[in-house]
């Protein structure tokens, strides 16, 4: 309904921000550059174009107000008369009548000066015609500053208000100021009002909800009022007095039997009669409220005779504390059964109950045999209304466990337990065993399973699976695999010794150094030869022979000397005729000789060692773009 | 408390290690360090990373099937408390353990049996090709010529005392 609008509301801002907001939009929103040279028609459509988007901004935020705030005649009577009151209904109107007068000057100020627009000739007298427009239309909202300030706190006000429907089940509590209103709804209810010892602290309506019998009722607490005639009334009274006369509701009106309020008994009796006609077809309830401090039986005998009346006239008195919550419950249930059936009376005169009815049909089953079928009604049922009447002690908790034991006290879930034997709820329980979970292995079959694995393990352990096997080799194979181990230390060193060779060091040609003799007999020892008496081997008798070897071949006699005489240099065989053994050999030798220099003479090289590249980039090679070429060949 | 795997390594993550990674799909992936959080983070599979149980035993390197590692299972049906039941489970989880290594160490040793044989025969090549670095080939032969020829000799001389 219109409940729900008020928290909606768009915030109405002040009339120097509306007029910021307003122009900063248009100031983006539309293109901004225009100059002096461009065709008149284009200049013409830019000014246009900016007086008609602040005319449109305007009029939606101002018809956005106009349509938020609710209509008091479209309102329910109860909500209408509320703002009457706290905001004076004529000031509102009025508000929202300038707004919309302010709305169409606008419209027509825009209007005007876009006619004007189109005599512009000039972009200086486009531009001045925009300044006036705009400027006007900024005026007249200026005009608005204390319509649009009063519409943004009654805006404030309104989505403050408490959510009240005025059509569901209601209970309103009036009477005077500081009767104990507010402490009776903040023990019926969830709500928490101010409870104060001055007079006039709930100072509006306020609404708390309650359930009884599966339904939901609204208690609605109301400012106290005072006893003077209606015209007199300040605002905050006429809103009790507007929640009175408009909600249909049961009416609890309390009294103060021990006048702590400061009014006497006649007095507040004084405002019963007065507030009487208020009362017509509700409801009504009085209640006695704070009889802990004084009950009705020892008040004096005129009091007792006023109680004494109302209840004769067919009004319910009832006593009530809020301190000590007796007759609390009773007064609620009490009003509410007569709301519900003054609700239901109402229902069943108005027309609509007859559609209702007309659908409805109770069906009673007929009987088909004499058996009796009576409902049936568990046992648990039974006893637990039992139980529930006499208020039985209930078992013993383990708050109350923990109260008498004090310090001592522990909590031990494992106590409430539903295990096989009752002896092991102590237990502590193993959960890990060796990086194992021993949750995964609980099984209720497991000792079987164990029983089958044993079993073939034992098969297993026949059929000869674990024994372990002996290396059964003959002799011949451990002789190899000695062998074996030996040749690979061999490799290993050598190729160790070959790695300590200085190979980026000057070189001595082989035949520079002189191969010992001992050392040949000793390596050729180690493999296995008979060295002994080697004296008359050939390499023996020409190591007595030669002198020594660092002598340097003097030049001149690099020709083969004449005579037969042995010299030094004819003993040694040149190197293109050493180490061959017939001339078929040394045929061959030449050739591959030949043969592996004919590369380096084709491409020109001095010798094997000459690495130099005449043409490092060649031209044709690498100018061009890339077309369908490969790459392999560069 | 429970002793959880991690799911990249298998490893085990004991209480208060490693940290668990839930994705948009609601799976949670436990981890035991942060090396295998690394790896998967990097989109790494398991079964393919070799130091992982994973792939050990997708590759065939460890005994997959076998009725000992049928026990420890996780069940999703929860056994009261019996004294006796946790008793003889916990007696049984030790042998079965004890047959469940022996089990795997078999296995293992099977599959490693063959490089024995591999050895065997490199062996027997190695020598036959190599056997020059450590021993002449015609060590010893020397002498065995001499005596051969000595002997002949010998034979020839007895023969021709016996001619004449």
């Amino acid at each position: 309904m219109a409940l729900y609008n008020f928290k909606k509301i768009m915030v109405v801002p002040t009339a120097k921000e509306f007029i910021d907001i307003t122009l900063s939009k248009t100031q983006r929103k539309t293109p901004t550059v225009v100059h002096k040279h461009y065709q008149i028609h284009r200049i013409r459509h830019f000014y246009m174009r900016k007086v008609k988007f602040t005319q449109q901004n305007y009029h939606d935020r101002l018809t956005q107000i106009l349509t938020d705030f609710p209509k008091l005649d479209d309102i329910h009577p109860f909500y209408a008369d509320l703002m009457n009151v706290l905001y004076d209904k004529d000031h509102y109107k009025l508000a929202l009548g300038q707004i919309n007068i302010a709305k169409n000057l606008i419209d027509n100020v825009a209007k005007d000066y876009v006619r004007l627009m189109k005599y512009g000739d000039s972009l200086y007298r486009c531009k001045q015609l925009k300044r006036a427009a705009l400027g006007r239309m900024c005026t007249i909202l200026k005009r608005q500053k204390s319509s649009l300030e009063y519409l943004e706190q009654v805006r404030q006000h309104l989505s403050r208000l408490p959510s009240i429907d005025p059509n569901t089940r209601t209970l309103l509590l009036c009477g005077y100021p500081n009767v104990g209103k507010s402490s009776f709804i903040n023990k019926v209810t969830r709500a928490d009002v101010d409870v104060q010892p001055y007079a006039f602290t709930t100072k509006s309506l306020f609404v708390g909800h309650m359930d009884y019998r599966y339904l939901r009722w609204q208690v609605v607490d109301t400012p106290g009022i005072l006893d003077h005639p209606l015209e007199e009334r300040n605002t905050i009274e006429m809103q009790a007095i507007t929640a009175l006369a408009h909600l249909r509701a049961a009416v609890l009106y309390v009294m103060d039997v021990s006048e702590q309020c400061g009014h006497t008994l006649p007095e507040q009796l004084e405002l019963f009669n007065n507030i009487r006609p208020l009362f017509a077809n509700k409801p009504l309830i009085v209640v006695a409220n704070k009889c802990d401090v004084k009950k009705i039986n020892e008040l004096s005998e005129e009091d007792q005779k006023i109680f004494a009346d109302l209840t004769t006239d067919g009004i319910s008195v009832i006593e009530t504390s809020t301190l000590t919550e007796e007759g609390v419950i009773q007064v609620k249930n009490e009003a509410c059964d007569r709301l519900l059936a003054n609700r239901v009376e109402t229902k069943m005169k108005g027309k609509k109950v007859h559609d209702v009815l007309n659908r409805l049909h109770l069906a009673m089953p007929a009987k088909r045999d004499e058996k009796e079928r009576p409902p049936f009604i568990p046992e648990g049922a039974l006893v637990r209304r039992k139980a529930m009447e006499v208020d039985a002690p209930k078992r013993k908790t383990e708050r109350d466990l923990e109260v008498e034991l004090g310090d001592d006290y522990i909590l031990d879930l494992q106590k409430y337990w539903d295990l096989m034997n009752e002896d092991e709820k102590n237990d502590k329980i193993p959960e890990v065993w060796e990086g194992h979970n021993i949750a995964d292995y609980i099984d209720p079959d497991i000792m079987k399973k164990l029983e089958d694995l044993e079993k073939e393990e034992e098969l297993k352990e026949k059929a000869g699976e674990y024994d372990s096997d002996e290396e059964s080799e003959d002799e011949e194979m451990q002789e190899i695999r000695v062998l074996a181990k030996q040749i690979k230390e061999k490799k290993q060193l050598l190729v160790m010794a070959s790695k300590e060779k200085d190979v980026h060091g000057p070189r001595m040609p082989r035949t520079a150094t002189k191969v010992e003799r001992k050392k040949l007999e000793k390596q050729m020892g180690g493999l296995g030869l008979d060295m002994d008496d080697k004296d008359d081997s050939h390499y023996a008798q020409q190591a007595r022979r030669s002198r020594s070897v660092a002598l340097k071949r003097k030049r001149e006699t690099s020709a083969p000397p004449t005579s037969k005489t042995r010299s030094q240099s004819a003993s040694r065989p040149p190197r293109d005729k050493s180490g061959l053994r017939d001339p078929k050999m040394a045929k061959k030798a030449k050739k591959m000789m030949k043969n592996s220099q004919k590369d380096m003479n084709r491409h020109g090289k001095k010798g094997e060692a000459d690495r130099h590249v005449f043409d490092l980039k060649p031209k044709h090679l690498l100018a061009g773009k890339r077309k369908s070429g490969t790459n392999d060949r560069r | 408390m429970r002793i959880e795997k991690c799911y990249f390594c298998s490893g085990p993550v004991y209480p208060g290690h490693g940290q668990m990674f839930v994705r948009n799909d609601c799976k949670t992936f436990r981890f035991c360090r942060s090396k295998c959080i690394k790896n998967f983070k990097k989109k790494r599979n398991p079964r393919k990373t070799r130091w992982t149980k994973a792939f050990r035993k997708a590759s065939g390197k460890e005994l997959t099937v076998d009725n000992s590692l049928e026990f420890e299972k996780r069940r999703n049906i929860p056994v009261k408390y019996n004294r006796d039941l946790w008793e003889k489970t916990v007696e049984a989880m030790k042998r079965v353990e004890e047959i469940k290594q022996k089990r795997q160490a078999r296995f293992i040793m099977n599959r490693l049996k063959k490089g024995k044989q591999l050895e065997k025969e490199e062996a027997i090549v190695e020598v036959k090709k190599n056997i020059h670095l450590i021993k002449a080939p015609h060590a010893g032969k020397a002498k065995k010529l001499e005596d051969k020829m000595v002997q002949k000799l010998q034979e020839d001389v007895d023969m021709g005392d016996e001619d004449v």
